[in-house]
Formats: structure tokens, sequence, C-alpha cells
């Protein structure tokens, strides 16, 4: 060797020293990796392998205050795709997939094959929330679609179509609220989405028998509103009616509680139907009643009068004189009639709605009073509705009011108001003097239908004292008896109110020349209220523009039967005979007139002795409200859901059917499948048909109620 | 074969390969369950090697190691005539000529090349035993490793050769090449390396290496320089032998490997798998076992009759060392991804033939020692 022994000794201790620490330093490497950094690593081991697919948290349902439902949540299946599953397939297979699913769901095929075959992605959406049919038409193809799948989300679908579009606004694809209570309600609605992991290779293939963990989403609360379907109805007819024959640029209805301040119904024209909402204008969506502002003209001159009552500025005995204009300064202010009401009491001044008179009034009560009630009744300020987009008003600034300002302001010009708080002042007028809070929600409950928040009616001010509120009721029941409002008047029942026309302003501040903004509000019964009603039309055509000819009449037709639904006897009026009999009225059972022609089903109505009033076109009826067998007053008016022909088989009432299978299918095609064969249906719970409460086959007459029970998609899958 | 031989068989280095084998063996089933056809391919063809190697050990003993040295320059001639012809009629695979196709078989030459320059360089130091002094007389020496070297480099294959230059390390200094002169070129050209690569990344320098080569060199410094490739395998690496922490997942249920997210995990990244199925405990088993072989080639090597025994010995272990520390310290992330196999544990049959013969070689060396203790 080339070394003594002790060298070698030496040396080879060395190298053994040497190498025993090199491989040392690898295991303090490892160490590190290992044991220290272990728990680190084996998250991004997890990272890289586990994905989360979101599920959807089934949405609350919004019924109206008699838990009809009015918004619900149907299952519906999305379309989606595996890419790295699809390119396991061969190209022109991938190619057959694309075009199939391209065909089926009206798609464009080049874009369909880009879509599922992506790079690197395990996970994408061909298209959402996809009809029935057409699921059932992929499941059923004849071209394997590997690597395509469904999976479970939901759709919200508005029932009634347009009813209450405004309130209840709507969800985006997502299934969050845009808009109206599924906005301001949107965390209760929404619940708490779940999750699917799934673990998955390195090629972005799901492993079939790997880990997969299931978190059950928590269904969303539910709300009960405070809005009555029916009367919703009754206001969504007149304001069509008035479309048609009025042809406005804008309309809006609100009744009230006046009691309590939840709103029983409103609505607005233009509207849209959330279910289809891309095809109406952006501006169909304006929620008018809360979101804009109008000058209210002589309705406001309830709040001058209650003021002037509260504060003793008048006297019933007070002697008014309207020389047919009022002079403030250098400026005379033109009463509507242009030779003057003469000399005037001051109810005959309310009833007259005589400018002079008033503008006299608010004189004498100053602008520091006139102010205080002017805040005490809400204007200025939102009233605190939930609704979203609340306009606040706008008042002449106290600061800058010259006597002509508050001339102005005494008779409703000036200052602009929205429709919710003219009615929230006028309500508190016939609640004794009572601001109530306007409210729309009644009730929040969970999903098993337990009440989890109920929202109480809450007083906001005493704004003025009981006996100036009921003086002022009677007042204007003489308005309506024999003043500007007589076109309001309703057989049978005392009933209050104020016209109102107020010249539209420009944008660019001044008024508009010829176009005015009629309204009418009113109250029943007028010696103790329970409902208020606000009618604003917004440039109504073919017509003189006064409130009291266009607004009132449909005031009328809305009080009408909304007294008649709510159950509110007619009152003997004062120095009227008692419509006979109408006080002691029997209750008429609504007949049964679903599933056959619209004339048959009027005559039937008509014969008991109840109103019609339909809604959609054709000439089948395929649902009614009341429904069949409810008690309800004579004259009550029914509403007749009527659908086209091609939809409804034409049948003959007491033929027979066959009830057919309705088990797996959605709401909507049950109930179409039903409308056809003439069959009435009876919807409980959301999501796909899980019994029904006929076997198929059995042979039924028609016009049969069919229950059917849904359940949501989900609960029957994994 | 004489019964005084066997008696000075190294039962020990007997032990630590068997374990080693059944180690790979076990580990081989799990890592490549779902590479091949058939998730016992790999593991019959392992063993297939195993066994072809088992034999070439069983004949090689029946020589006398100093034969070999007598075939020296044939067995150079032989290396770099197959060297070449890789380069001319090689299979190309993913834009590397390595294999080349006898009998249907495709064989790395390079692997063999290891084991036949060992031998050769192994003859070539013998003889210039005490002539190692100078620069002059180190140059030879060089020029004998370049050849094949470069022949492998241009494959490309800058892992083997890399493992060229550890080898003639080794062996030069043990054969008592001057230190100063050693340490100074060793040195010298890891800095002259470090510079080049610096100024290639900084100023855009021209080297003989391709763009992949010299990330893979640099990549464990900063994974995402290269993200989607060799910055992928490091960082899957990293995931597979941390997640395994102190046990291990257990065999078959390492995510990393079995889904395929941790690349090449039954040949270069097989230590991943280890550590991720086997934890930290397993791990250290194996680094334990590779250190007891290396210590116990060192012995043999001490204890060899002759010089050309020792440095045939010292080629080995060398060659052995630097593969283990690379091919460990690259799938920790502490050392270039330099596609560097694991000896007797990475899949491959040239590799395991060319690490079996070796092994041949040290029981050969083993036996013929001398009788003296000290």
């Amino acid at each position: 060797m080339f070394a003594t022994p002790v060298q070698v000794r030496k040396r080879s201790t060395h190298i053994l020293i040497g190498f025993t620490a090199l491989v040392c330093i690898l295991i303090l490497r490892l160490f590190w990796v290992q044991v220290v950094n272990g728990s680190f690593y084996a998250e991004k081991a997890e990272d890289v392998r586990m994905r989360e697919l979101p599920v959807e948290a089934k949405r609350g349902t919004i019924y109206d205050r008699n838990m009809n439902s009015l918004a619900v949540s149907v299952s519906v299946d999305s379309v989606v795709a595996n890419p790295a599953e699809v390119k396991k397939n061969k190209e022109p297979d991938q190619r057959a997939i694309a075009n199939e699913l391209a065909r089926i769901l009206e798609m464009d095929p080049e874009k369909v094959f880009q879509t599922i075959t992506k790079a690197n992605s395990g996970f994408v959406w061909v298209k959402r929330k996809v009809e029935p049919d057409k699921i059932e038409q992929l499941r059923n193809s004849t071209v394997k679609l590997n690597g395509i799948s469904f999976i479970p989300e939901s759709k919200r679908f508005y029932e009634k179509g347009k009813l209450a579009a405004h309130i209840l606004g709507f969800t985006d694809t997502d299934a969050r609220g845009i808009e109206g209570l599924e906005l301001i309600f949107d965390k209760d609605l929404r619940g708490l989405p779940g999750k699917l992991v799934a673990e998955y290779d390195a090629r972005n293939l799901e492993l079939p028998q790997a880990q997969h963990a299931y978190v059950r989403p928590i269904d969303g609360h539910s709300l009960v509103l405070t809005i009555d379907e029916t009367v919703q109805y009754i206001i969504e007819r007149e304001l069509d009616k008035l479309d048609r024959e009025r042809k406005p640029k804008g309309a809006t209805i609100i009744v009230m509680d006046v009691k309590t301040g939840r709103i029983l119904g409103m609505s607005n024209r233009p509207t849209y139907d959330p279910n289809e909402r891309d095809k109406y204008p952006d501006t169909a969506r304006r929620n008018r009643a809360i979101n804009d502002v109008y000058e209210p003209g002589s309705t406001f001159k309830i709040v001058t009068a209650s003021a002037a009552i509260e504060e003793g500025a008048v006297k019933d005995t007070d002697k008014f004189y309207d020389p047919g204009y009022a002079t403030i300064g250098d400026r005379k202010v033109r009463c509507w009639k242009p030779d003057g009401h003469g000399s005037q009491t001051f109810p005959e001044v309310v009833q007259n709605s005589c400018n002079p008179g008033f503008i006299q009034i608010g004189m004498n009560l100053g602008v520091e009073k006139f102010y205080n009630y002017l805040l005490a009744f809400g204007f200025g300020s939102p009233t605190g509705i939930s609704m979203n987009g609340e306009a606040a008003g706008i008042l002449v600034p106290k600061k800058t009011v010259k006597p002509i300002d508050l001339a102005t302001m005494s008779i409703g010009q000036a200052n602009a108001v929205t429709p919710i708080q003219l009615i929230t002042a006028v309500s508190a007028v016939a609640n004794g003097g009572k601001l109530m809070k306007p409210q729309l929600v009644e009730k929040v409950l969970d999903s098993q239908g337990a009440v989890i928040q109920t929202f109480e009616p809450e007083v906001v001010r005493q704004v003025v004292s009981k006996e100036t509120a009921q003086k002022l009721n009677l007042i204007l029941e003489t308005v309506v008896s024999k003043g500007t409002g007589t076109n309001a008047y309703i057989e049978g029942y005392r009933v209050g109110g104020k016209t109102g026309t107020a010249q539209k302003i420009k944008p660019n501040g001044g008024y508009m020349e010829g176009e005015y903004v009629v309204s009418f509000v009113g109250i029943a019964p007028a010696n103790d209220p329970a409902v208020a009603c606000l009618v604003v039309v917004d440039a109504p055509q073919g017509v003189q523009q006064f409130g009291g000819l266009v607004a009132a009449p449909v005031f009328k037709s809305v009080m009408t039967d909304v007294l008649r639904h709510l159950g509110i006897p007619p009152q003997m009026n004062t120095g009227e005979a008692p419509a006979a009999a109408t006080n002691q009225v029997e209750a008429v059972a609504v007949p049964q007139v679903t599933g056959i022609g619209v004339d048959d089903a009027e005559d039937r109505l008509l014969h008991v002795g109840l109103g019609v009033a339909t809604e959609g076109f054709g000439t089948r009826v395929v649902n009614q409200l009341p429904q069949p067998g409810e008690k309800v007053t004579p004259q009550t008016t029914v509403v007749l859901y009527l659908a086209e022909d091609d939809k409804t088989a034409k049948v003959n009432p007491g033929t027979q059917v066959e009830c057919p299978d309705l088990l797996g299918k959605g709401i909507k095609q049950v109930g179409d499948t039903l409308a056809k064969l003439g069959l009435s249906f009876e919807p409980v719970g959301t999501g796909v048909a899980k019994s029904q409460s006929y076997k198929a086959g059995t042979k039924l007459p028609v016009g049969t109620v069919v229950r059917v029970e849904f359940v949501p998609a989900d609960e029957t899958g994994p | 074969m004489q019964r005084k031989l066997i008696r000075n068989l190294d039962y020990t280095l007997a032990a630590v390969v068997v374990l080693l084998l059944a180690f790979s063996l076990v580990v081989m089933r799990s890592a490549s369950a779902n590479v091949g056809a058939e998730p016992l391919d790999f593991v019959i063809k392992q063993t297939l090697w195993i066994f072809t190697g088992l034999v070439v050990i069983g004949v090689s003993l029946f020589f006398r190691y100093q034969t070999f040295a007598r075939y020296s320059w044939y067995i150079y001639g032989f290396n770099l005539v197959i060297l070449l012809s890789v380069i001319l009629v090689g299979v190309n695979v993913n834009g590397a000529h390595r294999w080349i196709n006898i009998a249907g078989f495709q064989f790395q030459p390079s692997e063999f090349a290891k084991l036949f320059i060992i031998i050769g360089f192994a003859d070539f130091l013998t003889t210039r035993q005490g002539r190692l002094d100078t620069l002059k007389d180190l140059l030879p020496c060089f020029i004998y490793i370049a050849v094949p070297m470069l022949l492998i480099l241009k494959q490309p294959d800058l892992g083997t050769s890399l493992v060229f230059l550890a080898i003639m390390l080794g062996m030069m200094v043990v054969a008592g090449a001057n230190k100063k002169i050693m340490g100074l070129l060793t040195f010298g050209s890891l800095a002259v390396a470090i510079f080049a690569i610096y100024g290639h990344m900084t100023w855009g320098w021209w080297l003989p290496l391709q763009d992949y080569q010299i990330k893979r060199l640099i990549i464990f410094l900063d994974p995402d320089i290269d993200p989607l490739k060799s910055g992928y395998h490091i960082r899957q690496s990293l995931i597979a032998i941390g997640s395994g922490g102190l046990f291990g997942k257990g065999l078959f249920q390492g995510s990393q490997a079995q889904l395929n997210f941790l690349p090449e995990h039954h040949t270069d990244f097989i230590f991943s798998v280890i550590g991720e199925e086997l934890g930290f405990i397993g791990s250290v088993s194996l680094l334990t076992l590779f250190l007891v072989m290396i210590l116990r080639g060192i012995k043999i090597a001490l204890d060899a009759r002759d010089t050309y025994g020792t440095l045939l010995v010292t080629g080995v272990v060398s060659m052995w060392l630097f593969q283990v520390l690379v091919n460990v310290g690259m799938t920790t992330g502490i050392m270039p991804v330099t596609g560097i196999p694991l000896p007797f544990v990475s899949y491959g049959g040239s590799a395991m033939i060319t690490n079996m013969t070796c092994i041949g070689l040290l029981l050969n060396v083993c036996l013929r020692r001398q009788s003296i203790t000290f």
C-alpha cells in the first residue's frame, strides 16, 4: 500500500467520520421536513388532492301572511363537466359529446367543446339551472356522455309571476338576493351552503372509491310577509286595468293596515316578471312606492288640516273666504276652481280642497309649527321600511322658507314625498294619531317552520291626538260623501279620503306643462279606520287629469274588494238607507271552477252572487282565488287565472280523466300536466314530486284537486 | 472456489445488501402499483434483474479480481464503443439518447460505463502509483475520465457525468494524488461552475448545457423558477416526504405517490415514496443501511490485498455515496435535480445489474484480502 498502517488508520477514521457526517446531514434534513414540518406538508398534500364543490343551501320560501307561497326554490340540475374525464374519450367522441350537449342545451357546439376540454381543469360549468325536460333528454341521450354530470342547484321560482314583483325582488344565478326582500333578507333566506369534498388524482380524475365528504347545507329561513296575496291580486288587477285604459307613465297602489302599519299590498306600474326579468327594461324594476318622490298635491292637505286642528289654529266654526286665489306678498296662488268657493267653513274647505282656504290655515299655523308636524308625520326622512333604495323625500329647507313656500307647502306643493311616506302619514291620522312604522315582513321562520323572529307593530310616535284624528276622519268622510272625492264612494261603507292633483316637477326644477300626478288616498271605515289605500297615477292619458276623476274610481275598486276580502262588514252610511241585508250577510262557499271554460266559470260564480275578475289570457281557468270551498261574503271577487288553449285541453265539466303519474316531476311541470287535463293542483313543499293524493291511472272527474307533495331533490340523493 | 475464501466473506455486507434489496422490492410493489399495466410488472422485472445480478456475482467470484486489470484497456475501448453507439443508434426517449436495444431488451450503457471506468481507472492509477504529484502527472488521469464522460454528457445525461467526477475524485485521492492540486481543482471548478451558472442566469452567458439542465441544477434554491416542471417535482416530492411525518402513511397509502402527483416515483423519486409511506423512521432506516454498506466498503478497501483492490472498492464506494447523497438531497430539496437513481432501490435493469456486479467486486476483493489483521 502507499501509506503506513498508522496513517491508514488515521485516514480511515477521518473518512468514516466524514461520510457519516454527510449521511447525518441528510437525516437532519429529513427530520426537519418530516418531523418538524410534517403537519404543514400533510395539509399541503390534502390541498393537492381534495377539491371542494359548494352545495347550495335551499333558499327560504317567501309566503304571504296566509302562508301562500310567493317565491320558492325549486331544485334544478346544472350540467357540469370534468374536462379530465372528458378527455379520456377519443377525439371524435369528445366532439360527439359537445355536439349532443350543444344540440339539447341550445348552445354553440364549438364553445361547448372548448369548455368541456379545458386544459388543467377538473370542473367546469356547461350550463347552469337547466330545464328538467332537457336534463331528461340528456340522461336518455344515445351519446355516452362520459365526463358530464348533473348537480342539483336551486332555482328561484316566483310562482305568481308579476305579483308583488317589486316587493319580492329577485336573486342572481348564484341565488344571492339582488333586489327587494330577497336582498334585504338575503342573510336569512340564504342559509349556509354545504360542500361536497372529493378526492382527485394528478390528472384531475375523480377517484371513484376515494374519500368523499358531504357537508349538508343548512336551508335558509322563510319569510312571512304582511302582504295578503288576495289584496295584492286586487291591486295588480286594478293597476293592469289602469295601465290599459289610461296608459300612464307610472302608477302605484299601496294598501296598509292602519292599526299596525303592515302593508297588505303594494305594487307599481311598470312592473316585471322576476322569472323573466331579462325581458323587461331596468326601469320596470323601479319600486316607485319606495324609491321615487312626487309632489302629493291636495292629498297632503290632510297633514295640514291635522296640524291645524291639533294646534287649535282652526275651529269648525271659522269662516274662510275664497275669491278664487290667495295673495301672498306680490304673488297670487290660484284655487283649482277659477271663480273660487266663496265663504266656507273649515270642513267645507277640506271637502272642496280649497287652496286659498288651506293657504290661510297654513299661514295661521306658521313655519315653526308646520315643520314640527311635517317632520313628526315622517316627511323628509325614510320610513325605515325593509326595502332597498328608499328615498327620504325633499323638503324645502326650513331656514330658507319664504311665505310663498309655506303657502304652497300647505296645499301639498313644493315638498316631494314618497308614496309610502304619504300613506304612512295618512294611516297615522286614521290610527288615532299614532304613526306606525310601515312593515312588509311579519315573521321569519326556520326551515322547519318554527317562528324565530316576529316583527311586532312599531309605534314611531303619537303625532296628533286621538280626538284630532277622529275629527279629521269624519271630515274626510264628507269629502267622499259630498266633496271632491265622490267617485270613491263605496255603497254600504263609510269611506274617507282625499284627492290630489299636482303638476309634475321637471328634473331641473320648475313644473311640467300639462303633466300631472293624480292621486287619491283614503281610509275605511271612517268611524273606525282599518285600512288605508293610496293610488298614485303618473300622467294618465285620455281624461282630464284630476285625482277625483282618475284615481278615486281606482281607489273605489280596490277598497271595495279589499274590505270584502278582509271581512269588514258594510256599515250603514249616514243619511242613507242600509242596503238590503248587507249587514247580515250570509257567507257563500266559493264553487269549484278550475278546469272549465271561463264563460262557464263566470256564470257559475255570478249565479251564487260572487264577483269575477280574470288574470292572464286564454279560455280555460287553471286556478282560482279564493280556493274552492272557502267561505266568503257575497259579491267577493273571485280571481280566475286563465291559460292559453294549447296548454289546456278542452274538457267538459263532468268528464272523467285519468290521473297522470306525477312523481319525480317539478312543480311547473306538474302544474302544466294537471292543467292540461283540467285537474286542480294543490302543491305542498318544493322540489320534485314525491307523492300524489290520487294514484296514477285513477279516474277522476275534471276539476278534482290533486294534492302533490314535493321534496327537495337532494333529499332523495346521496 | 476454495473453502478458505468463503470464510472471508463479509456477512455484514451480504446481510445489508439482502435487506436493502428486500426493502427495495417492498417499496417497489407500492410505488409502481399504478404505473405499469399490471401492478406487479415492475416488481417482477426488478426481481429478474436482481437474480441476473446474483448470477453475475456468482460467476465473477470465480475469477481473481486482478484478472480484470489485464483487460483494462480492452474494457476502456469497449466502453467508448458502446457509448458512441448510444449516441449514434440509441433510442430516443424524451430527447435523450440513453438506451440501446439488444435482443429486445433496452440497456442503459452509461450505467455499465460507471463499472467499466472503475475497473479500468483502478488499473490506470495503479500503474501510475507514486507519480501523481504534479499537474502534468494528473493530466492523463483527467483525460482518461473526460473522454467517456463527455460522451455521456452528449447523450445528454448530466447526472451520470457527475457520478464520473465523484468516482474520479475518490479514486485519485485514495491513490495518493497531490491533495493540494486535487482540492484546488475540486473547489476551483465548483466555484467556476457556480459563477458560470450565475453568469448564465444574470447576463446570459453561453454554457454547454441545455436550458432545462441548468434550471434543474438551481431549482432547489427556488422551486418557483420552473413551477410546472422541475419545480413541480421538487414541490410534490417535499409534500410527499413531509406529509409522511414520523411513521408514514403506510404502504399503498401515500396519496402523493398513488395518485400520481409525484412524478417518476418508481425511479428517481422512489425515496419520496419511502418518505411518504414509511415516514422518518423508514427513510432513516434506509439511510442507515446505506451507511453501513458504505462503511463496510471502506473497511474492505483498507483490508485489500493490493492497491488495485483498494482502488476498485474505492471507486464503487465513491459512486454509491455520491448517488445516495445527491438522490436523497434532490428529493428533500437541498440538491439539484440531476436524475441520479438511488442504488438498489430505484427501478432500472442496467443500474441493478451494475450495482450487483459492484457488490461482486467488493466481495471478490474481500474474499481475496490479506489474512493479516491489525
